[in-house]
This record gives C-alpha cells, sequence and structure tokens, in this order.
C-alpha cells in the first residue's frame, strides 16, 4: 500500500487513451490562430470547446492594455493584496466591475474558483450558519462549502421547490442561511429560475449567492447575466463571476449589495493568502470589460450563431441536453459512444469537450460544444458538417 | 419485537430499496453493505439516493453527516438520529 495506489484504476484508464493517441485530456494546442482556430496534432482544428463566448481572447485594446501594463507595472505582483499591497489596477477594476452591475461592492479574486472558495468559506461558519446548494453546482463551490466546515445541505437542481422544502426544515436558532447557484450551468446550458430562488430564500431569511461564471456578458439585455434576465440584480446577494471566461483573462470576483461583502478582505484566506493577479490579467479584462459595456453587437453575433448551431444540430436527430444556449450539450448513451464520437469530431477537425461520469449530472455522458461570437460563418460550416457525419455513424447508436 | 427494532427494519427496508437503483451488481443487501467498497457506486450517485431518502423522510442529511456514512447500517441509524432531533 501507498500513497499512489488510489490513483491506479483512473489511471489505467487514462494510460490505455494516452497510449492510442486519443486522450480528451491530454490535447495539446500546438499553435493558437485565433480565438476559434488552433493546430492539433499539426492539423488547424475548430475550437467549439472553450469558454471564449465572446471571442475576446486576440481583442485588439486588450492585447495593448495588457502589453502596457506588462511594460509600466511589470510581469507579476509577488504578492498578496493583504500581506503586499494592492495595486491601482485591482481597485479601478473592481470599481468598475461594482458600477456595471450597479451592485456598490465587488471583490476582485486571483480565480474564479478563489473567487467563490473565498467567499462562501468566509461567509459560513459551522455551527451558527448552513448553506444550502443546487446539486449540480461547479466543484469549487461544493470546496467552498468543505473550506467553510459549515453544514450543507443540498437540493435537486434547479428546483426552487426543493430548496423550499430544506429551508422549512431547518432549526430556527441558525444564524445564517446561505443559498448558492448558478447563472447558466456549463454541462447542459440550462439556466436557473433566479426569481424562484430568490423569493424561496428570502421567504425563509437567508441569502442568495449566484455564480454567473458562464452567464456574465452573455445573458441579459446588458449582459450582466442571468440575474439581470430574470430583473433579479437588485434582490440577488452576492454575485460572482470569473475573468477566465467571456472577459478573456484570468481572474475572479465576487460582488454585493451589502457593504459588509468587503470584510472578506481580511476574513477570506484564499483572498489574502495567494498571489493576487498579474497587471496583465487585470488591464485585459478591464479592457474586455469596456468591450462588453460598449459593444452590445458582440452579444447579439453571440446569439445568432446560437441559434443557427442548435437549429442544425437538433434537426440531426441528436438529444440536446437543453433549449437554446451557448452551450450546447449532445447526450449519448453511454461513455464509449461519446468518447467514439468525441474522438471522430476530432478527426473531423473540430474540438469539443467529452463530459463522462463521474462528476456529470445525472451520471450522463455528453459532447459539450461552445458557441463563440468570434465563431465565422466557415467555423460554424465546418462545425455543421462535422456534426453531420456524426448523425449518420452515431444518432442511433445504443 | 421492541417497537425501535421494528422501526428499525422499517427504515432499513425502505432505504433498501431506494438503494436499488445503484445496486447495479444485484447484491443482497445487509446492513454492512458498504456504498463505495460494494456497491462500487459513485460518491454523486450516493448523494442523488440521499435526495430521495431525504424527500421520503422529509429530513435532511448534511453532506458532512453523508461523507462519514459507508454502510447502510450507519445510513439507517442517521436517519433515526435526525428524526430524534
Ligand atoms: C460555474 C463555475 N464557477 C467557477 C469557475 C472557476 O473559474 P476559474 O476558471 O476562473 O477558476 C468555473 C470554471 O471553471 C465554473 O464553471
Amino acid at each position: 500500500m501507498n500513497l499512489f495506489d488510489k490513483f491506479e484504476d483512473k489511471a489505467v484508464v487514462y494510460n490505455q487513451l494516452s497510449d492510442i493517441g486519443k486522450n480528451p485530456f491530454t490535447v495539446v494546442m500546438e499553435e493558437i490562430i485565433s480565438p476559434t482556430r488552433a493546430k492539433i496534432k499539426g492539423r488547424e482544428t475548430v475550437l467549439a470547446g472553450t469558454h471564449n463566448y465572446l471571442g475576446l481572447t486576440f481583442q485588439e485594446e486588450a492585447i495593448k492594455a495588457a502589453q502596457t501594463a506588462l511594460a509600466e507595472q511589470g510581469t507579476g505582483t509577488t504578492g498578496s493584496r493583504f500581506a503586499n499591497g494592492t495595486f491601482s489596477g485591482h481597485r479601478h477594476l473592481e470599481e468598475q466591475l461594482a458600477d456595471y452591475l450597479g451592485l456598490g461592492h465587488c471583490v476582485v479574486f486571483s480565480t474564479g474558483y478563489q473567487a467563490n472558495l473565498g467567499a462562501i468559506s468566509a461567509l459560513a461558519h459551522p455551527g451558527s450558519d448552513v448553506i444550502l446548494i443546487d446539486a449540480d453546482c461547479h466543484a469549487c463551490i461544493y470546496d467552498g462549502c468543505q473550506l467553510s466546515g459549515a453544514e450543507t445541505i443540498r437540493f435537486r437542481h434547479n428546483s426552487p421547490e426543493s430548496l423550499d422544502k430544506r429551508m422549512a426544515r431547518l432549526d430556527p436558532e441558525l444564524k445564517g442561511r446561505l443559498v448558492c447557484i448558478e447563472g447558466m450551468y456549463s454541462m447542459f446550458g440550462d439556466v436557473a429560475p433566479i426569481k424562484e430562488f430568490a423569493e424561496v430564500t428570502h421567504k425563509h431569511g437567508g441569502m442568495l449567492y449566484v455564480d454567473e461564471a458562464h452567464s456574465f456578458g452573455v445573458y441579459g439585455s446588458t449582459g450582466r447575466g442571468c440575474s439581470e434576465a430574470d430583473d433579479m440584480m437588485e434582490h440577488i446577494d452576492f454575485y460572482s463571476g470569473t475573468f477566465s471566461k467571456s472577459l478573456a483573462s484570468i481572474g475572479g470576483f465576487v460582488a454585493s449589495r451589502h457593504k459588509e461583502l468587503e470584510y472578506l478582505r481580511f476574513s477570506s484566506r484564499p483572498y489574502m493568502f495567494t498571489a493576487s493577479p498579474s497587471p496583465a490579467n487585470i488591464a485585459s479584462a478591464t479592457a474586455a470589460l469596456t468591450a462588453i459595456r460598449s459593444k452590445h453587437e458582440i452579444r447579439t453575433k453571440l446569439w445568432e450563431n446560437v441559434a443557427r448551431l442548435h437549429g442544425s444540430i437538433k434537426q440531426l436527430g441528436f438529444t440536446l441536453a437543453a433549449d437554446p444556449a451557448p452551450v450546447i450539450s449532445v447526450l449519448f448513451p453511454n461513455r464509449e459512444i461519446a468518447f467514439a464520437a468525441w474522438s471522430f469530431l476530432l478527426e473531423q477537425g473540430v474540438y469539443v469537450n467529452l463530459a463522462i461520469p463521474p462528476g456529470t449530472p445525472n451520471a450522463t455522458s455528453l459532447l459539450r460544444l461552445s458557441v463563440s461570437a468570434a465563431h465565422n460563418g466557415d467555423d460554424l460550416d465546418k462545425i455543421v458538417a462535422a456534426y453531420n457525419g456524426m448523425a449518420a455513424q452515431f444518432v442511433d447508436a445504443k | 419485537m421492541s417497537a425501535i427494532q421494528e422501526d428499525n427494519d422499517l427504515v432499513f427496508h425502505k432505504i433498501c430499496s431506494l438503494i436499488e437503483p445503484i445496486n447495479q451488481k444485484g447484491l443482497k443487501l445487509t446492513r454492512e453493505t458498504d456504498f463505495i467498497a460494494d456497491l462500487e457506486a459513485e460518491s454523486v450517485a450516493v448523494l442523488d439516493v440521499v435526495m430521495e431518502i431525504e424527500d421520503n423522510y422529509d429530513i435532511s442529511i448534511p453532506m458532512n453527516v453523508i461523507s462519514e456514512i459507508k454502510t447502510i447500517g450507519e445510513l439507517v441509524d442517521a436517519i433515526h438520529e435526525i428524526k430524534k432531533q
């Protein structure tokens, strides 16, 4: 017996896939050609398995801003804001985000993972508080609950009724009740009924925390996410997001209408004990935010692409996981077929994400396609052609 | 048979019927059956079954409690413990 024994089962599968050169978890993009193209195994491939929803990774202003920050402020911050100081860029971005969201307060973290980990673990404490989370919440929300040590109860995915039952059972003596949901869920592309969740949460004296990692910049009339689309910006208690998807950088944030959010700066370990985001990351995220605020046509383009792809793929007879959304997931009967379909698409020059159990909702096997505003007509044609070929082989596969 | 013993048996049988979907190998379930070692259930599948059980008994079993539970017998005991409160 040693420390490595526990990895063995998974390692066998991993190594087998690597040996035949088809391990989805070791795909290397040898050259990044554009927001939607890369060379994989020497071959130009359409990228449809990113989170580059707005396609801003090569936006000119964002690259210039990052280059300037790099030249003027250096490559790294070399420390945490708590111990080593804040750069004015951190503050400026927090102000910009708070202003855009119409929420008074915002704290920037080094990744979206750390934003959720840091906020949830600081907000809820063992003994006095309870956290209720949607069953399909992202790993970092689960990890935030664990780090907090507070009692954690799961409710059924996207079911305000299931939450209602569980909140009704809670000990009235509890002090805090934190409810965590997401906006758009990244595996299926389904969206939370935020209004109903806010009603149930507040009826029971709780606070609602919405992770808009995948919906920020994408949903809502001005891109403020599913909370805006549901007209709930003034009602939710905490709003979290990441720079790593629509903002095309690295970092994360939590915003709130409650001024007490500022307490995180001296209570949240994942804020206090890790290096702050680099100047280049902050500068490009700030520039991308400006683009999101001023260029509504990017969002319009994304949703046009969503309509085209969702419509075309649906027609082919696949089982789709949700209504049209920037994530379009095709469900397969098992891992083997999903894997074969994934390999088929890559051979056709289209890269999507393979998602198989454990860790997928209801233990489903699926191929997850992410749509980008930067997908041009040629990209879309290639994706549709590849899915056409996949349909011929896999639609009726059992 | 004492009332407690009877209730124990009732809960045990009910739980066994709720667990059936993750008993893919068709094992005979006992109090000692281990979710991971015997049923080879994935931890998320166990969490999902627990939601069924919660709704059936109108109780909440926190994840912190679930993570300590290894066998069906321990789950039965946890349900009794929570029902008592
Ligand atoms: C729902 C959700 N929240 C948070 C994160 C973490 O974001 P980041 O990549 O910035 O750590 C992700 C992405 O991985 C996510 O899908």
